[in-house]
């Protein structure tokens, strides 16, 4: 087993893959660039070592800093997290050529999965549906409207690199097309450095069902059931929950056999995601697959709530030779489970991201929840990296249960500073149709007008509590380092 | 219908009593506003009237960042007449692409930032002839 690892990551997933190493008793490396001198994650780590300026490619895209940083602190492996470097197998390679584990699967699965193409191919020959679409080998705008025209309306184009929403744009017609094949690719070229497109056809109020896989160096992969992530906005999930409403045993069952096979078909090793669309409901539904990440989800802790286990844990032993930790008899979905993004972004203003200090920032707590934070009271939320600030995850014996615990969290979730989509997450776990599960992708589309209200007059309560903290000076170092006293503090005001 | 009374806690919580009923609140001060945290909703009272009405009369010559961002491209020229809606600027934050467009018809006067630099919010991009 190791007994130095690096975290070549930052933000709420830096933190929680370090956690996991302290219990382990690993001893921990953190990174980071100029922007996150004073992060969390760089505090919770037993060591950290600056990589580089504040923007990505500049530190936590820089493989051979990375590297430097893993020889100088004597780190037997790096966890890559999500984003940045986790599906980059010439990174993956790197590590293996400098002796380094890089926790992940192998660079040569890592490289035929995160080719979009290259996993359609072997989705097909597993046996495994996929969505109709094509990947143009000629990439000049004409060819790829040729190949939209020839896949038929609408179109969904994606880097065929990368992830996360990240350059996909839904084409409804063939006029709109120039300008976004335009757009997709300078957003796939700025965040990969590959502007390969990939059109696909679009399915009409799909859902977006996702499961867990993991598999160990000795051929061995077993799932952990599915993830729920239809409630998106711009191909970037929201809301995550655990089981899925539309899955039935029987759908489940065979959706789990698929991404099995297509896992050992790639040859793959760790914890992957087998994404994939469902069309229609109960035990006849029809699924597509979507894509593969070669990687740990953002929203693998619903997983965890309701298999019980620890993922990241079972990352590190794969990845030092152990045999996967379970059999599949041995996973049980207990529960339901819930997870929403919190994000530093203002949906009032077109969900416009938001940068700044949190003036106040503090979790709930409670049985059955778990808050992921990158961040805590006094940080400093950066414009150079994505907006997710914390993931709050709640359990429950029903999806009921769950439900009422992520609302009441998000009720006792102050941040404040900057504007969050915490107002909006709550919206959403009270809106009916999410109640009655009835989801699909565009959800957050069609319902935009419910769940981001015109009216943002503040209620006389918050005014009233507004006004006593314009009252009162800046609040003295007392207050602060300790609870108030409660003889000097006390004091009902009447506003 | 009774005032509501508001006793402070301390380290920004407070315990708001309102038609025989009592919840916690939370407030700060912080970029010139109040920020309050209530039944799960903010509120951000001020800035002031004053300070609002001067940014909307700057904004009819001249067009700024809404956030701190870089600048991807600039898609005009100055003496170009441009159309509403037209992008003028393509600017990046946070991976994503936020295009800055034109309010009405208009003919560019000046361009005040350059691609690859990051701009603060409120610092004039570009401007355009008046109205």
């Amino acid at each position: 087993m190791f007994t130095k690892i690096l975290v070549a990551n930052r933000g709420e997933i830096a933190v929680r893959i370090l956690r996991t190493c302290r219990v382990m008793g690993i001893e921990t490396v953190a990174v980071y660039s100029d922007a996150d001198a004073r992060a969390l994650h760089v505090t919770l780590a037993d060591q950290a070592i600056r990589i580089g300026g504040a923007a990505p490619a500049d530190s936590y895209l820089s493989q051979t800093t990375i590297l430097e940083a893993a020889r100088t602190s004597g780190a037997q492996a790096i966890h890559p997290g999500y984003g940045f470097l986790s599906e980059n197998d010439a990174f993956a390679a790197a590590c293996a050529a400098a002796g380094v584990t890089f926790i992940g699967p192998s660079p040569d699965a890592m490289a035929k999965l995160g080719s979009k193409t290259a996993a359609r191919r072997i989705a097909e020959a597993a046996g495994v549906p996929v969505v109709p679409g094509a990947v143009p080998r000629d990439q000049s705008d004409a060819a790829l409207i040729a190949a939209a025209t020839q896949v038929g309306f609408p179109v969904l184009l994606k880097p065929s690199e990368g992830g996360g929403g990240i350059g996909m744009k839904e084409v409804h017609a063939a006029a709109d097309l120039a300008s976004a094949i335009a757009q997709a690719r300078r957003e796939a070229e700025a965040a990969f450095g590959d502007g390969t497109l990939y059109v696909e056809r679009l399915v009409a109020r799909p859902r977006h069902v996702e499961f867990q896989v993991l598999g160990d160096s000795h051929g061995t992969v077993v799932h952990l059931f599915e993830r729920e992530c239809s409630l998106q906005r711009r191909h970037q999930k929201v809301l995550e929950e655990t089981p899925s409403t539309a899955v039935t045993p029987a759908l489940r069952s065979r959706m789990g056999a698929a991404a099995v096979s297509l896992a050992k078909a790639a040859g793959y090793s760790n914890a992957g995601t087998v994404e994939f669309l469902v069309d229609g409901h109960g035990d006849t539904a029809h699924f597509y697959f979507l894509e593969m990440n070669a990687r740990l989800q953002v929203e693998h802790p619903i997983t965890e709530a309701v298999t019980n286990v620890d993922l990241v844990r079972a990352q590190i032993e794969v990845a030092a030779g152990r045999p996967v930790p379970w059999t599949q008899q041995q996973l049980l979905q207990r529960g339901h489970a819930i997870e929403v993004r919190v994000c530093a972004e203002d949906p009032r203003h077109g969900y416009l991201p938001q940068a700044g200090a949190l003036a106040l920032y503090r979790e709930p707590a409670g049985p059955g929840l778990r808050v992921d934070a990158g961040v805590t009271e006094g940080s400093e939320v950066s414009v150079h990296y994505d907006s997710l600030l914390a993931k709050l995850v709640a359990w429950g014996e029903t999806r009921e249960a769950a439900r009422h615990r992520a609302l009441e969290a998000l009720a006792d979730y102050p941040i404040l500073g900057i504007r969050t989509n915490v107002p909006l997450l709550r919206r959403l776990l009270e809106h009916e149709r999410f109640v009655a599960g009835d989801l699909d992708t565009h959800f957050l589309q069609t319902e935009a007008s419910a769940l981001i209200p015109i009216d943002d007059t503040p209620s006389a309560d918050a005014r009233a509590v507004a006004a006593v903290v314009q009252s009162r000076p800046p609040a003295s170092s007392a207050e602060i380092s300790g609870a108030p006293d409660p003889w000097t503090s006390l004091r009902g005001l009447r506003v | 219908m009774s005032d509501p009374v508001v006793t402070p806690l301390g380290r920004g919580r407070f315990l708001v009593s309102s038609e025989g009923r009592q919840r916690v609140a939370y407030g700060v001060s912080a970029s010139g506003s109040t920020w309050v945290f209530l039944d799960g909703e903010v509120a951000v009272i001020g800035p002031t009237a004053s300070k609002a009405r001067t940014t909307a009369a700057d904004e009819q010559a001249s067009l700024t960042a809404p956030m701190p961002a870089t600048v991807v491209a600039v898609a005009v020229q100055p003496g170009q007449k441009v159309g509403a809606g037209d992008v003028l600027i393509r600017l990046e934050a946070m991976k994503m692409e936020l295009p800055i467009r034109s309010p009405r018809d208009a003919t560019v006067v000046a361009i005040k930032c350059r691609e690859g630099e990051l701009v603060q919010p409120g610092v004039p991009l570009l401007e355009l002839s008046e109205a």
